[in-house]
């Protein structure tokens, strides 16, 4: 059975994605876009992933549309009076395709909350996370004790990743302004 | 989009200061701050943590800088300020994961905080000292900064280095 608000959402992603696809003029995709992010953290708050959904909510919903904003903003794009864009036959086919192999995949899911999902037939795993991340790591939520703790040697390599990605980016895009200080 | 001609929008369009966005960004701003430092400080026990909170951080830069000009808030926060941020979180977060190996653990032990160097709740301290002097500054600084570069020459200050301006028709 599934809740109400998730069929709705469930709608208003399908559909602000699709026109984030055909929308012919860049600014309308990239407004409908931010719709689709803020849609999808939703979903992932309902869904019960707090720390996802703000990520989404900050990088895909905010970060991500003012950083497009600007990249149209310095571009130029050709005047259009036509809404919509033609569909490529090809493309169409090929993300028909794909979506089809994807959900041949949704079967292989166990139904949430059950008992044969992967996390609860490993309950020892599961469990000692759950009963001893206070004692080992001193912090009350879980996700932070495994990510800061438990995998911090994992999480200082993604920190380092973020950090030498957008390095590379300020040196590949680097102006007279950035530099000269 | 009323030109036949491909428009440049950055050059035609100048940014005029907008009342309510200034209005809004200004009354909305110090809570969106307080919420990311939040986010940080209580990520410990709450949902949260160091790249929630540094990207919203991060996004009131940003908003500051769409409602109020990108180039005085980049005179503001000089540059050389976001990428220390950014650097000094890397630094940071190997300090605090170098300092168990110096007594005789090993990296990112943060148990030692409290048994060797016998710091009162000593390894809660380090791990919300990964997320807050650690990631949080990381996320916060390479937002803003690339944000910072891309905007570089919008609001005609100068023009990209590498191709010669194109989407500037005066050249200057």
């Amino acid at each position: 059975m599934i809740p109400a608000i998730g069929v709705v959402l469930f709608a208003f992603v399908l559909a602000t994605a699709v026109l984030t696809a055909i929308f012919r003029d860049v600014l309308a995709a990239i407004i409908v876009f931010a719709a689709y992010s803020l849609g999808m953290a939703i979903f992932y708050a309902v869904l019960l992933a707090p720390d996802v959904a703000m990520t989404e909510a900050a990088i895909g919903a905010g970060v991500t549309t003012l950083l497009l904003l600007l990249t149209i903003a310095k571009t130029v794009h050709p005047p259009t009076d036509v809404t919509f864009e033609r569909p490529n036959p090809t493309g169409l086919l090929v993300v028909g395709a794909f979506t089809l192999v994807v959900l041949a995949t949704v079967p292989a899911f166990p139904e949430v909350g059950s008992e044969s999902a992967p996390i609860w037939s490993n309950p020892e795993v599961t469990q000692y996370y759950i009963e001893s991340a206070y004692e080992d790591t001193g912090v009350e939520n879980a996700v932070t004790a495994v990510l800061a703790g438990y995998r911090g040697f994992d999480t200082f390599g993604e920190a380092v990743v973020v950090f030498a990605a957008g390095i590379a980016s300020l040196l590949v895009l680097r102006t007279e302004v950035f530099t000269g200080e | 989009m009323s030109n036949d001609e491909y428009e440049p929008v950055g050059e035609n369009q100048p940014y005029v200061e907008s009342q309510v966005i200034m209005t809004t960004v200004r009354v909305i701003a110090p809570f969106a701050f307080t919420y990311g430092l939040y986010l940080t400080f209580h990520g410990g026990s709450s949902p949260g943590g160091g790249f929630q909170g540094g990207a919203i951080i991060g996004a009131t830069i940003l908003m500051i800088a769409f409602a109020f000009g990108i180039e005085p808030t980049r005179e503001w926060l000089s540059n050389r300020a976001v990428v220390g941020l950014a650097s000094g979180g890397v630094l940071a977060f190997a300090l605090i994961g170098l300092i168990p190996i110096a007594i005789g653990g090993r990296f990112l032990e943060h148990e030692l905080y409290e048994s060797a160097l016998e710091i009162y709740h000593g390894k809660k301290y380090a791990l919300e000292a990964v997320e807050i002097v650690g990631i949080m500054p990381i996320v916060a600084g390479v937002v803003v900064g690339l944000f910072f570069v891309i905007a570089a020459g919008f609001s005609g200050g100068s023009r990209l280095a590498g191709d010669g301006g194109r989407d500037r028709g005066d050249n200057r």
